[in-house]
């Protein structure tokens, strides 16, 4: 029940819809199997007493009954079947769209792997709920529920019997579940443990191995399997008592029905036909039941998967303001701006600072300062705790998500490119651009040097996430769609890791064609881009430590600027050798 | 984010090539561990089979009792009364033993694989990592293994009882009246035909259902990966065009497939089901008792039994797809078990001396492919610096990874102090070789397990002074427990922070022979200087080799190669290739241009 109030949750009302229709359609199959059931009895009762012509009339009846079953049951399956595929739909659908709208700060770069499962295991499982689950669940409940009430009309005692079992088999169905999830949550835990340690394992391998730990066995991950194996254990200990109880509940009913029917039959208080028939009737009414244990498994894992989803579709999304507002210019500014990634921590405390339109802006500080924040704080990764963030004279809360971006062109450090080819990724900057705008762009980016190297030139296929080229290539060709794009603000993190030195060059000249004429914000790691900057931000413990251009912060006696400047030039000069300088 | 993008690219196609020459270690000789106590549940399960036939046997002949003519005899239909309820109980308990013995052995079984696979994966190449990321192994350790549940738990079990179950029935039914009993066949056999035809064609359809939903999962790794690109230049509101597509294709896929043998799988199933099975039974015995064929009792056997006889049929049905999948799973493993290792010589040879040389050595990534290196030639001395300079996917970073072998060359030979590596025990070789790549390796352990992981036997003195000479000491004290504090759970280091507990941890391991590569240094800008003087102890009177990035850096060097297209072109001091090296003064000139470059 709770599985079927989650799925109606997520689907929405027209597709829930049809879902009812679907469950009604089933229960009235399942009731009419258990008809079919009820109808073996005066059947046989007319056969044993050898009284043909009374059996044919029930023949009769129980194939017009078994006629309409088969009727409807295609029906209900054709329907399952459509509900399914509709799930699918329905699910994907509302996942991309919700998905979409999430801050961009909740993409961590860990959520790759379970939004990939949930979006195809996840909703495979939750697909087979209609179609299998709810239709092998409604047979188990319906179809016995319908030979005991018509149990009712033959013999009280004997459909009594048959049901005496009955608040046993839910205690401990219900049990059962209660301590299964507790088993459950200790093996999910053991189970993230051990994901975490092999994730270690494979990555760690040249350090674990040095020291012949790989060769031995390495303990950690080996405590970590073990533990795994005794959850799994411990898990399966729990849940066999309750089946075996279930399982034997079943049957213990037959069995009572066999022995009060037989006593009842040799006392002559039932009719010996009868009896054999219930009898018959009595199997039919377990064999569901049995099957229902079997579902259990499947029922627990299409519950997870939905409150998974479920939880996804709940989490929040970047608020849309309901009057938007336009940005008048370019101008980036941050007016007493605080924020924090949790509660009592804050990462950037009362920033002030203006970016006008043609200046580039240079952020430095040592990592964990804040640099990158701030320029997620203007890409409205985040809202800020408090102050403003301010785009064209514009608070972005009151810019709609569209039109912030499009004033945007955001460079990272790790550039990810869809599959395609190098014209495809370009592209992507402005989807209505020309073949020649896009080459045009390349070539500003130095992408034609790339493309020159290629056997399929500019139509070259990227591979997935762009592994077909080299970070220094990857980060050219995203750089020519900033500048297809033409956005009038460049948010910029320049590249940590060194490039080779043709790469660098040709980095620096797309950087520079890219820049242009904009306002840009830059966290800098290269000397002669901070050294050129309009304005520097010097960032420290989330605040701004010290600001001006290279030449006024440079003779400032015991600035953090001036310190921070020849430790990074004597870096520079660094020579390595193997006799101690 | 380098150069050393290139070997990884190049080594995703040897693993595409390795595939097609291993054997896969086969599903049966996985098994191996747990074949006693599958064949004692299997025994058990066809047990439970044939008893479970027994109660319904019961209930025929206590009905014909009761209906015979004359007196009843009711310490016959007693003594019926309790050997079908005993039948029961010995139907349950094998029943249930059977499912008990699989699954308790399935847990042992997933433990014992998965330390298989550790094993293996502890000998193979080390560039058999570069070319997967840990994600994969994951998948392959965990959800595979996972996946052959199925296999162990349930598969055999209920291929058993499917095949026991109606064999025993028809056998018993034929024993009472073969002419009714044939009768009762015809759905049956009718609804296995029909079922044979539906299935014909399902592992096509099962292939393309599975490649549609794998494309989902790419579509949305590829969404959420690129969401900052799909966010500032796609439409705001509209969730990536691709993940759109192979959403709504598998949509199609599923609903076509289905809908295209609804039809035909809807009459099989109702030919199956019980309602007419039932339906079917007793018209026949109605049929064969007015004609005078059978008394009225002999139909009740077939009434209780016939109707059950295609419900383990069903069940496997059911059962197929989880099946293939496990199966799938468990070719998956065969193959990992069947990764080649590394060759270990039988009797190892100890190095003397701590100089390396490179022997007319060639490297390809694939089989028969193209050289990556060709012919190089290369001597490392005691206590000197040799650095490889060249462009990106020159090869630079394929000779380096030859010293620590994480691959073996095709021709020629590397060895360290005049024994080639492949002849050093690997426990030796490691604690010969250091070597610092991009990517920095802290393990979730306390800060001095992480420093130890160098020389599990140093004390914490020894620790303290290897984080000292790495520049790190005074930020480990900082942190909430010292050294105590587990690196991930109590404490976040930062790039360069971790990089020097990497190199305090070469201090301390103190591995004559050094490989480095020079971008490590820049991983973390803001403390690029502790990392250099770091560096600069640890490189202290080692053989060093370093991949250089900044050409700056190795001005000083002993010997300075370049390397081109696979080939040290040239060699020699900054000096002599500087007048003399074209190919160095074009890296030279390139360098410059780079550092003058500027944003503005």
């Amino acid at each position: 029940m709770r599985l079927l109030r989650l799925l109606l949750e997520v689907l929405s009302v027209q597709y829930g819809r049809k879902l009812k229709t679907f469950i009604r359609i089933e229960v009235t199959t399942a009731a009419l199997a258990g008809l079919a059931f009820v109808l073996v009895v005066p059947t046989l009762d007319a056969m044993l007493q050898r009284d043909t012509g009374r059996a044919v009339t029930w023949l009769v009846v129980t194939g017009a009954v078994v006629a309409v079953y088969a009727v409807v049951g295609y029906q209900g399956k054709a329907l399952g079947y459509e509900v399914g595929s509709t799930v699918s739909r329905a699910l994907h659908r509302r996942i991309g769209h919700h998905v979409v709208r999430l801050p961009l700060g909740w993409f961590d770069g860990t959520r790759q792997g379970p939004m990939g499962q949930l979006a195809s295991k996840g909703v495979v499982d939750v697909m087979g709920v209609p179609a299998h689950l709810a239709r092998a669940l409604i047979v188990a409940v319906v179809t016995p529920l319908t030979v005991v009430v018509g149990m009712f009309f033959f013999d009280w005692r004997l459909a009594l019997s048959a049901l005496v079992m009955l608040p046993l088999l839910v205690v401990m169905a219900q049990v059962t579940g209660a301590l299964v999830k507790r088993a459950d949550r200790r093996l999910h835990a053991a189970r993230g443990e051990a994901n975490a340690r092999i994730i270690e394992f494979s990555t760690h391998q040249p350090v674990l191995r040095a020291f012949g730990r790989s060769i031995e066995g390495d303990e950690r991950l080996d405590a970590a399997l073990v533990e795994q194996r005794d959850a799994t254990r411990k898990l399966l200990f729990t849940a066999v008592p309750g089946i075996t109880g279930f399982i034997a509940a079943v049957q213990i009913a037959f069995g009572i029905v066999l022995v009060i029917g037989t006593n009842l039959a040799l006392g002559g208080d039932v009719s010996v036909a009868e009896f054999v028939a219930l009898l018959v009737l009595t199997v039919r009414f377990i064999e569901p039941l049995v099957v229902a244990a079997d579902l259990m498994g499947a029922l627990r894992l299409a519950e997870s998967s939905l409150g998974r989803l479920s939880e996804l579709l709940a989490e929040p999304t970047l608020p849309e303001p309901e009057k938007p507002t336009l940005p008048t210019s370019s101008e980036v500014e941050f007016d007493g701006v605080r924020f924090g990634y949790e509660a009592d921590r804050p990462v950037l405390d009362d920033i002030d600072f203006v970016a006008r339109p043609g200046t580039v802006t240079a952020l430095v500080g040592a990592s964990g300062s804040g640099k990158t924040t701030v320029t997620r704080l203007i890409a409205r990764f985040w809202d800020v705790d408090g102050g403003t963030v301010r785009v064209g004279g514009a608070d972005v809360r009151d810019v709609t998500t569209e039109h912030l971006m499009s004033q945007l062109s955001l460079v990272f450090q790790d550039v990810y490119l869809f599959e395609g080819s190098i014209v495809d990724n370009i592209r992507l900057g402005r989807m209505d651009a020309t073949d020649d705008e896009v080459i045009e762009a390349g070539r500003a980016a130095r992408v034609d040097e790339i493309v020159e190297r290629l056997p399929d030139g500019w139509h070259t296929q990227v591979g997935e996430g762009g592994t077909n080229l080299s970070g220094g290539e990857r980060q050219r060709v995203s750089i020519a769609r900033a500048i297809l794009k033409d956005a009038p603000i460049v948010l910029l993190d320049e590249a940590t890791a060194a490039l080779d030195p043709a790469n660098e060059v040709l980095v620096t000249q797309a950087l520079r064609a890219l820049a242009a004429d904009k306002t840009v914000i830059v966290i800098a790691h290269r000397l002669q881009t901070v050294r050129h900057a309009d304005q520097i931000l010097v960032l420290g413990d989330g605040r701004i430590t010290e600001r001006g251009t290279h030449d006024e912060l440079i003779d400032r006696p015991g600035g953090t600027y001036a310190a921070f400047w020849s430790r990074r030039e004597a870096a520079q000069g660094w020579r390595l050798a193997a006799s101690p300088s | 984010m380098s150069d050393n993008d290139q070997p990884t690219v190049d080594g995703r196609m040897a693993t595409a090539d390795e595939g097609q020459t291993i054997e896969p270690v086969s599903v049966a000789e996985i098994l191996r561990p747990v074949r006693v106590p599958l064949a004692i549940a299997c025994l058990l399960r066809a047990v439970s089979a044939v008893a479970m036939i027994f109660p319904f046997l019961a209930v025929a002949r206590i009905g014909e009792d009761l209906l015979a003519d004359g007196p009843v005899d009711n310490d016959a239909v007693w003594g019926s009364v309790r050997f079908g309820i005993i039948a029961l109980v010995v139907a349950m308990v094998t029943l249930l033993g059977a499912a008990a013995i699989t699954h308790i052995a399935d847990v042992d079984f997933q433990l014992d694989i998965r330390r298989r696979m550790a094993e293996r994966l502890g000998r193979v190449p080390l560039g058999w990592f570069d070319a997967r990321n840990s994600g994969q192994v994951k998948k392959s350790l965990q959800d595979d293994v996972g996946a052959m549940h199925h296999l162990v738990g349930h598969a055999l079990i209920d291929t058993v009882a499917a095949a026991i179950t109606p064999l025993a029935t028809v056998i018993v039914l034929l024993a009472i009246d073969w002419r009714l009993a044939l009768f009762t066949f015809v759905p049956v056999i009718l609804g296995l035909y029909l079922y044979s035809t539906m299935m014909r064609g399902y592992g096509e359809k099962m292939q393309e259902y599975q490649d549609s939903l794998g494309r989902v999962n790419g579509a949305v790794v590829e969404f959420l990966a690129g969401i900052a690109v799909v966010k500032t230049f796609g439409e705001a509101d509209e969730a990536h065009q691709r993940y759109t597509e192979e959403t709504e294709g598998f949509a199609d896929t599923f609903h076509d497939w289905v809908s295209g043998t609804l039809k035909l799988s809807n009459l099989t199933e109702f030919i199956l089901s019980p309602v007419t099975s039932v339906m079917w039974v007793l018209t026949g015995s109605v049929v064969f008792v007015a004609n005078g064929w059978i008394e009225p009792t002999e139909a009740l056997p077939f009434l209780l039994l016939g109707a059950g006889i295609t419900a383990p049929i069903q069940a496997l049905g059911f059962s197929a797809q989880e099946l293939q999948v496990g199966l799938a799973a468990a070719g998956r493993v065969g193959e990992l078990l069947a990764t080649p290792t590394l060759e270990v010589a039988d009797s190892p040879r100890s190095p003397d001396g701590s100089d390396v040389r490179f022997d007319g050595v060639s490297f390809g990534y694939e089989t028969g492919g193209r050289d990556a290196l060709t012919d190089i030639d290369l001597e490392l001395q005691p206590g000197t610096v040799t650095a490889l300079v060249g462009a990106s996917g020159s090869g630079k970073t394929t000779i380096a990874r030859l010293v620590p072998r994480f691959w073996d060359p095709r021709a020629g030979s590397v060895s360290i102090g005049g024994v080639d590596v492949r002849d050093i025990d690997p426990v030796e070789l490691y604690q010969r070789v250091g070597f610092v790549f991009q990517d920095v390796q802290l393990i979730r352990a306390s800060v001095a397990d992480n420093v130890r992981l160098g020389r599990p036997d140093a004390s914490l003195d020894e620790v303290v002074a290897a984080s000292r000479l790495a520049r790190i000491h005074d930020r480990i004290t900082e942190l909430p427990d010292g050294y105590d504090t587990v690196v991930g759970d109590g404490a976040h280091l930062s790039g360069g922070e971790a990089q020097r507990v990497s190199i305090a941890r070469l201090v301390l391991a103190d591995t004559p022979i050094l490989v480095l590569d020079e971008a490590t240094a820049y991983a973390d800008p803001e403390s690029e200087a502790e990392i250099q003087e770091a560096l600069s102890i640890l490189a202290a009177g080692r053989t060093l080799l370093v991949i250089a990035h900044r050409l700056g850096t190795i001005v000083n060097a002993d010997q300075i190669c370049v390397v081109a297209d696979g080939r040290i072109v040239d060699r020699g001091t900054h000096d002599t290739l500087i007048r003399e090296s074209e190919q160095y003064q074009r890296l030279w000139a390139a360098h410059d241009s780079g550092v003058a470059g500027t944003v503005s």
